[in-house]
């Protein structure tokens, strides 16, 4: 396995990289339940955060999992910097590599944008999130996370991804890793939602009751984004919830089948889910949080930026 | 000055395999062609053994920047990577700054090119059809036609509003200008910045859907069939597209169009890692696409060949692929990259691209051809096949170097470029 210099997306992973990630987020995951949560590992390192749409979650799970490697950590305040004055992504790599820094983290509102910056810059890029195009690491975490509650005994399993596909880069990321491991997948959402094109061997559902006689054993809600009703995508969030929801009667019906319930976060309580699905027992929601911040460090191990 | 251009294969509309000949230019003119003639004792004699010798090339959709984006190309920048390229004729288009829609903006232009350009008077405009290109207000059409505008074209975007569309249609017909249509629904296209399809849905790009052209194609020459004016579609990139417009030809609509080479030669595929040299509008289909557009062009269903010329700063296409600008240059690739990827490898032969990317273009504007024969004005070129061309930043000409064959090798090489009794290029 040579050295990997950036993480910006699932298909350029080879599947060795994959599972050298996975296996070493175990021991990281260990970690957690001692009372010093750190390791020297990147002593000396510094990771960069340059987050150009907000985001908590995905941000402070990147700054923890560098802090319990050792790793310095910087945040690169887009507000106030002079990107909101028009300065150029790239220009803006261009004054960055001058701080000689070993990782930069990023998220964007364009896809490819990691891709443009890992170009043009000798650190480690880790794409965070770009546009619709991947969101690598809760990839990975989320298949961390179905192998442990599968005891690694993912193929053959189904997964349904419900909601925005269109907009989604979780759906693209996830639905592609986990195809890789063996699952099967199928997406459900409104016909406005859905890409017209997918990969063949995702089966595709306008219903849930379709969806559901699919049989899945695990079901993964993404967010849907409010503003996505001023596009003509859907008529009103009450309608989104009745027809692709997790309404309650749908909820019961997971119960009693044991299906597990995953979901990327921040969830919109009463859209996608309701409160009685954030309290379900088989939902895996905190456990993806909490598999977020090893995963990452795997991640933040595995790879080497270029030497200066 | 006499000339004599020794033993070349003479490449024709009228036969499919190049003749050998020899080719006498006096003054401006070709007198004559003939297996063997003695060269006059005041001739030059240049031998063209293995070489084509072909009418230079004419492209009907190239875009000059000037006046307004001076940074990206001039009319001597652009005449000067047409010459790189075989090319001595061209239309421009009027999406300048301003833009070319009064009668004062087309004599600018025309001023300019007459001044500065190497290849005059073979450079003509077309002018927008509504002021501004806004697709609201006719421009100011009358005076334009006096000027000497070649089509109407609001190049870049499409009228909108039928509405206006029909009564530009009704207006121009009476001065017998063809109208041209860049054929988009806006609405349909929205931010999309490749087509869509399953790259565009792995890439996470907001896609450019085939419906948005086929439409408005669909549109446009139904209104140039009920007001009965001479529609010119610009750069079709999609077979059902193609497809429309074959239908309306069968039905004696008087329609004509275009194909650009990147959209025969590339796809959506070719993007791979977000590379803005592949993004252009309309965008690169899929290779079923490319399939039925060469198709198309060897049924005789495309009129011309164009390259929709379209230079931007190195800076502007090193963006992100959504930010980047749409559009890449053409005029010094085309002749190689078609000889290459189709000539050289029999899909179709040099009466096809003398006859479309020579002649026709030229009858499309209502001048006469340049074949190579006695009496005709001297236009022509030479083409070495057995040599190649690396298209490296300091071989083309042009201002910008946006093109998906920067730094590329094709085979063929532009070797010669002989326009009205001056050699332009020789190499």
């Amino acid at each position: 396995m040579s050295p990997r210099k950036d993480l910006l997306d699932i298909a350029s992973l080879q599947d060795e990289e994959i599972e050298f990630i996975l296996a070493n987020a175990t021991p990281f995951k260990d970690l957690f339940k001692r009372s010093v949560k750190k390791v020297p590992t990147l002593k000396g390192r510094t990771m960069l955060t340059l987050f150009y749409e907000p985001s908590t979650r995905t941000l402070s799970s990147f700054e923890v999992a560098a802090s319990r490697l050792s790793a310095d950590v910087t945040r690169f305040d887009v507000d106030s910097s002079s990107v909101v004055k028009g300065e150029s992504v790239v220009d803006t790599i261009d004054t960055l590599e001058a701080m000689r820094l070993d990782y930069i983290v990023v998220r964007h509102k364009q896809s490819g944008i990691p891709n443009l910056i890992a170009q043009n810059t000798r650190a480690s890029v880790i794409n965070a999130g770009d546009g619709w195009h991947a969101h690598p690491t809760q990839a990975l975490l989320d298949a961390f996370t179905l192998r442990e509650v599968t005891h690694n005994e993912l193929p053959g399993k189904r997964i349904l991804i419900v909601g925005d596909i269109q907009h989604s880069r979780v759906a693209r990321s996830t639905s592609l890793l986990l195809r890789r491991l063996g699952m099967q997948v199928a997406y459900l959402a409104p016909g406005t939602l859905m890409p017209r094109d997918t990969p063949a061997e995702i089966t595709r559902f306008d219903n849930w009751t379709d969806a559901l006689d699919w049989n899945p054993h695990t079901v993964y809600l993404l967010r849907v984004q409010m503003e996505r009703q001023a596009d003509s995508l859907f008529p009103s969030v009450g309608e989104y919830h009745r027809l692709f929801g997790l309404t309650d009667t749908r909820l019961q019906i997971l119960r009693d089948r044991k299906t597990w319930l995953m979901h990327p976060g921040p969830v919109n309580r009463g859209v996608e889910i309701t409160d009685a699905g954030m309290n379900y027992d088989r939902s895996l929601i905190n456990q993806q949080v909490e598999n977020g911040i090893a995963v990452r460090m795997a991640v933040l191990y595995t790879l080497r930026p270029n030497p200066a | 000055m006499k000339r004599l251009y020794r033993a070349a294969l003479i490449a024709s509309e009228y036969h499919r395999e190049p003749r050998r000949a020899d080719v006498l230019v006096e003054g401006d003119r070709i007198t004559g062609v003939a297996d063997s003639i003695d060269p006059p004792s005041d001739a030059t004699v240049i031998d063209c053994a293995g070489q084509i010798l072909l009418p230079s090339l004419f492209d009907v959709h190239v875009h000059a920047r000037e006046p307004g984006r001076e940074d990206k190309e001039t009319i001597l920048s652009c005449s000067e990577a047409a010459i790189n390229g075989g090319i001595t004729g061209m239309v421009l288009q009027p999406n300048t700054n301003p833009a070319i829609d009064s009668a004062a903006a087309v004599q600018n232009v025309l001023d300019i090119a007459r001044e500065k350009s190497r290849i005059w008077p073979s450079v003509f405009t077309t002018g927008a059809i509504t002021k501004g290109r806004k697709g609201e207000e006719l421009a100011g059409i009358a005076g334009m036609k006096g000027r000497g505008v070649v089509y109407l074209t609001d190049d870049g975007d499409s009228v909108s509003n039928p509405q206006v569309l029909r009564r530009a249609m009704e207006y121009a017909k009476q001065f017998d200008l063809a109208l041209a249509s860049h054929c988009e629904v806006k609405e349909l296209s929205g931010k999309g910045c490749m087509h869509e399809g399953s790259v565009s849905y792995s890439l996470g790009l907001q896609g450019i859907p085939s419906i948005s052209e086929e439409i408005c194609i669909a549109r446009d020459i139904r209104l140039a069939e009920y007001i009965g004016v001479h529609l010119h579609i610009q750069h079709v990139s999609t077979a059902l597209g193609m497809n429309t417009i074959r239908r309306a030809k069968d039905r004696g609509i008087r329609v004509t169009c275009e194909v650009a080479p990147h959209h025969l030669i590339f796809n959506h595929e070719h993007i791979g890692n977000y590379d803005t040299h592949y993004k252009m509008n309309p965008p690169l289909r899929t290779a079923a696409d490319n399939a039925a557009l060469l198709q198309g062009l060897i049924d005789g269903i495309f009129d011309v060949i164009a390259t929709d010329h379209a230079p931007h700063t190195e800076f502007e296409k090193n963006q992100d692929f959504a930010s980047a600008p749409f559009g890449i240059t053409g005029l010094e690739t085309a002749l190689p990259s078609l000889f290459h990827h189709y000539i050289a490898k029999g899909a179709f032969g040099w009466d096809l691209l003398v006859k479309r990317y020579a002649n026709e273009p030229r009858r499309l504007i209502k001048l006469p051809d340049t074949e190579i024969k006695e009496g005709n004005l001297a236009e022509f070129i030479l083409f070495d096949p057995s040599r190649s061309t690396t298209f490296t930043p300091d071989f083309m000409k042009s201002k910008s170097k946006n093109t998906p064959f920067l730094n590329q090798t094709l085979q063929g090489q532009v070797t010669h470029v002989h326009y009205r009794g001056q050699d332009l290029l020789s190499r």
